[in-house]
């Protein structure tokens, strides 16, 4: 076989098996967008309907619409409960507040390793036991602390353990990024007179803004869709989307696939929209140092 | 305690000298070197001070009271738990010999593993077709993200939907295979820990991916390249070159989501809650059960306890492990560096 | 008259690592002083002790008799040209320029009036408005030049500013380099590892090697005199043949011998020691006849152009190297005789000291 021929082969093998994979991937996605479309009897139809015919707004009016629903017969739906406006307002104070809080801190801290080696590399590490050790273990004992302090279902008790939970991915993202600024632009700075606080504001913040828009928004995507220390700590008051999505589950009859798809699409939607704006960074969350660039 | 961040910021403006790459290597310490050293050590000092405070505020009593659960027997139909009553060891004693538990151990670790496995496999993969640039890359690589970009109890959802019995997947399998597929994807006790499996790879294969691509990316050209006109085969030039410079993200993307597939809770408890039977309880979920369920808040704790010190363990190892492979590759990068210096 | 002086300068890492051992240098006003050396010998640690960023761990540096020690990088009244240049990416390069001066609250007005003044000095005035990135390797050098130049410092500090450019556009910045140092007639100190930069640009060389000066003098006096095998060895293209071998007695007086060669030593050396030495003497002043006392066989050819490199066959690792005119028609093969001009053979003892009577 010849060369040419043999590459073309193996180019047709490869784009086959990452069509293959393409479709695993869509399909669920495709399904769940086009269940949002659906009429209420295409739900549970058999055979599966995949493509409707009389596709509809009507879940999204009904989920996104803060008022009792109205339908035709069938099933009691129980939706009094459900707000996913105030949810979404949760969620967005929520996440955006603790990662405003990881990201600051942690940007400080960031800085604080990458030049003046305030935590040891051991350090940096072992911080990373608070990503790594699985809520579940403390969150019966936390409840109760919090009741007791009276943070049980707000705000701020969430937005004190995300902040806490999300730092080490915050520190070790924001550290690489100042990482690769090379020393010698700061001291270029200094030595042409500008002092500490002035170098950070004027070359050092300009020239990892982008990391940490960055970074804020890998926090802003693991924050938002966190669901255990949600349900546990917040449950009514200020539910979040993954919580008041969460109800829709619970109850047998509570199998209305087309609202739910609505708000699942909702609230997947700006998570989409963010991660792909921030592809290029999404490694360097995960990756603590260890690709080298 | 200072207000903060502001005068963390504030206190930086003493250190107007540069960075250096040391800060304590001088044996005989002159006035600037001493201010700035005290200004580096208040400002250390400063951040630290929050972060350990915010720690020892939020842990500390919660890891007492944990404790404190785990000598008293208390449920919550039990009256106020500071009069519950002492009772030594017997909630340990309970805990581990539950076998409830131990089947959630072992099945935490036969998900955490396959998954790990399904994920790591089905990533390296994908990123080993990829990772060169090609018509349609962008396209690819935006579309195999998404997966991780989804809540995971849309994922859940979107498995019901997808998975029961007279859903779209049968119906695929059946005009796939010629005939009638009927699989109780969520209600067969044999099958079930399998489905969250595959939702659980499904969601999380995204994660290899991304690391190994932008390992394989990062990894210089030339060795390969050298390699390559020394005569190795495309299999002896991932086999000895980048593989073993690969090393450190592999076992990176291993222990990451080993973690957190042993952490899994949102797709396993609102697809089963546990069942069919206990066929999915999973350490987390079986914890959940004990202390949201039934309330055992007692039971609950002594076992968090006994799952907390196992996951430090594991935990601490894991960070061993990473740190020695960071180490590795420094040494590798830093000796590089050096020769084209 | 004495501009920077530099008083038994030590400089430690960690308590362990010695980059710097008692180093005693005095600077004069408007030279150019060029610390040249191997990488690792304590040139950089030292260019940037002048400049503060790096505290001495003892002794003092002193401009215009006053000890600096204590001052901030920016009050030591210095300009430093990186070797990366690192400029700010993020700022044009007439923003660049006019950092320093904004630094030091100058009127808007005049800082665009210099801008545009240092600008034309080092022919960037086109450049304005760009980005560095838009920058080629040899625009960004005269940028980085020209944001010192705004700032008047009484010295630069120049930390290899050319190596990062390829060998052409680094013999024009060389020439530019000089010619600014002219111009200025400002003290230029100089870090470089390239022995033929430090040859062309410098008033004064300071030779260092682990952390100490091997050998301070003009390039004259380091390529003519050099006082050890390593200095001897460092200067030079092609360098130095140096051959091991012994200095023994005979009735004609002392002869140097080696496996390749054997030399009537001048009477210069009358009073050396017999013993082991390493004879050096540079590829040109090594003649080459038809007859003579010592033949060798030619077993290279290298022509350059102006000249023709010989290499001869030796037993020894190093090759022996003659430089002759490129008109001369030698083969490879040929068998040739070598006349080693006695006034300009050098003699090094086993510590690599160079041996004088």
């Amino acid at each position: 076989m010849n060369r040419n021929l043999k590459r073309k082969l193996a180019q047709y093998g490869k784009y086959f098996a990452l069509s293959i994979w393409a479709l695993i991937v869509a399909f669920p996605i495709y399904w769940i967008v086009a269940t949002s479309f659906k009429p209420d009897r295409d739900w549970f139809a058999w055979p599966p309907v995949y493509w409707s015919e009389e596709p509809t707004l009507n879940n999204y009016a009904v989920v996104w619409a803060d008022h009792k629903e109205e339908y035709e017969g069938g099933t009691q739906y129980s939706h009094s409960m459900q707000k996913p406006w105030k949810a979404l307002r949760n969620s967005l104070f929520i996440s955006v507040i603790s990662t405003f809080f990881a990201v600051g801190f942690g940007t400080i801290l960031a800085y604080g390793v990458s030049r003046y080696q305030i935590l040891s590399e051991g350090r940096m590490f072992q911080l990373l036991m608070l990503r790594m050790v699985p809520p579940i273990v403390i969150v019966a004992p936390l409840s109760l602390y919090y009741s007791t302090l009276h943070l049980l279902d707000t705000i701020t008790g969430l937005v004190i353990i995300y902040s806490i939970t999300t730092l080490p991915y915050s520190v070790w993202m924001i550290k690489s990024f100042i990482d690769e600024l090379p020393l010698e632009i700061e001291q270029a700075a200094m030595i042409l007179g500008a002092s500490r606080l002035r170098t950070l504001w004027e070359i050092v913040f300009p020239l990892v803004r982008s990391g940490i828009v960055a970074t804020f928004l890998f926090i802003l995507i693991l924050t938002w869709s966190e669901y255990l220390l949600a349900l546990i700590l917040s449950k009514t008051e200020v539910a979040t989307l993954p919580v008041e999505l969460s109800k829709y589950e619970g109850s047998v009859e509570g199998r209305v696939y087309g609202r739910q798809a609505a708000l699942a699409v909702g609230v997947t939607l700006p998570l989409i929209a963010i991660g792909i704006f921030i592809r290029k960074h999404l490694a360097r969350g995960f990756s603590f140092g260890m690709v080298k660039r | 305690m200072p207000p903060f961040p502001g005068s963390a910021l504030s206190l930086l403006q003493n250190m107007n000298s540069s960075p250096t790459s040391n800060t304590n290597g001088s044996t005989k310490s002159r006035p600037r070197q001493l201010v700035q050293a005290r200004a580096v050590q208040r400002f250390k000092w400063s951040v630290l001070s929050v972060l350990i405070v915010v720690l020892v505020a939020v842990l500390f009593p919660v890891l007492m009271l944990q404790l404190y659960f785990s000598f008293h027997g208390y449920s919550v139909y039990g009256g106020s738990w500071w009069d519950a009553e002492f009772v030594g060891l017997e909630l340990f004693e309970e805990v581990v010999t539950d076998p409830r538990l131990g089947w959630a151990i072992i099945r935490s670790l036969l998900f955490a593993t396959g998954s790990t496995i399904g994920c790591f496999v089905i990533g390296f993969g994908l990123a080993l077709l990829m990772y060169r640039p090609f018509r349609g890359q962008a396209f690819y690589y935006i579309l195999f993200i998404l997966p991780m970009l989804t809540v995971p109890i849309v994922i859940a959802y979107t498995g019901e939907m997808l998975l029961y019995q007279k859903g779209p997947v049968n119906d695929l399998l059946s005009s796939i295979f010629g005939r009638q597929v009927n699989i109780l994807w969520l209600a067969n006790a044999d099958t079930a820990l399998l489905t969250v499996m595959v939702l659980e790879v499904w969601n999380w294969v995204p994660f290899s991916f991304i690391i190994m691509m932008a390992g394989l990316a990062a990894l210089p050209d030339e060795p390969i390249e050298a390699a390559k006109i020394l005569g190795a085969s495309k299999w002896r030039v991932f086999v000895e070159i980048q593989l073993p410079l690969l090393r450190p993200v592999i076992v990176l993307a291993l222990i990451l989501r080993f973690l957190e597939a042993i952490a899994e809770f949102p797709k396993a408890w609102s697809l089963f809650q546990g069942g069919p039977g206990s066929a999915t309880e999973t350490i987390p979920t079986y914890l959940y059960i004990v202390t949201w369920q039934y309330f055992e808040i007692s039971k609950g704790a002594a076992m968090s306890y006994v799952i907390l010190l196992i996951m430090v363990a594991i935990v601490l190892l894991a960070i061993q492990i990473l740190r020695r492979e960071k180490i590795g590759l420094d040494q590798i990068y830093d000796s590089r560096k050096e020769t084209t210096a | 008259m004495t501009h920077i002086e530099l008083k038994n300068i030590r400089k430690e890492f960690g308590g362990s690592v010695v980059a710097v051992k008692n180093l005693n240098l005095s600077i004069e006003h408007g030279e150019f002083l060029v610390l040249v050396g191997p990488s690792g010998c304590g040139k950089t640690t030292t260019l940037r002790m002048i400049a503060g960023f790096e505290d001495p761990t003892t002794g003092e540096i002193l401009v215009e008799n006053d000890v600096i020690n204590e001052l901030e990088p920016a009050e030591r009244n210095l300009g430093m040209v990186f070797q990366t240049h690192a400029l700010f990416p993020h700022k044009t390069v007439s923003e660049n320029i006019a950092f320093g001066p904004r630094m030091k609250k100058v009127n808007k007005e005049i800082i665009n009036d210099k801008v545009k003044e240092v600008a034309e000095m080092v022919k960037i005035t086109h450049l304005l408005e760009k980005l560095p990135a838009q920058c080629s390797g040899g625009e960004s050098q005269r940028v980085a030049v020209a944001r010192t130049l705004i700032t008047d410092p009484s010295a630069f500090l120049l930390d290899e500013p050319l190596s990062s450019l390829d060998a052409k556009l680094r013999r024009e910045m060389r020439a530019e380099v000089d010619r600014l140092h002219k111009e200025l007639n400002k003290t230029f100190i100089y870090v470089t590892h390239d022995q033929e930069e430090a040859m062309t640009l410098a008033d004064r060389i300071v030779v260092m090697d682990e952390g100490e000066i091997k050998q301070v003098g003009s390039p004259i006096d380091i390529y003519n005199n050099p006082n050890s095998y390593f200095v001897a060895d460092f200067f030079g293209s092609p360098s130095m043949n140096l051959i091991n071998g012994e200095i023994v007695n005979s009735e004609a007086g002392k002869v140097f011998k080696s496996l390749i060669l054997n030399v009537d030593l001048p009477k210069l050396f009358e009073n050396s020691a017999p013993g082991p030495v390493t004879l050096g003497i540079r590829p040109e002043q090594i003649g080459i006849s038809s007859s003579g006392d010592i033949k060798k066989k030619i077993y290279l050819v290298e022509p350059l152009g102006k000249d023709t490199l010989l290499y001869f066959e030796t037993v020894e690792e190093r090759e022996l190297i003659a430089i002759v005119e490129s008109n001369s028609s030698y083969r490879s093969g040929d068998t040739v005789a070598l006349n080693l001009l006695p006034e300009h053979i050098f003699l090094f003892d086993s510590s690599g000291k160079r041996i004088l009577n």
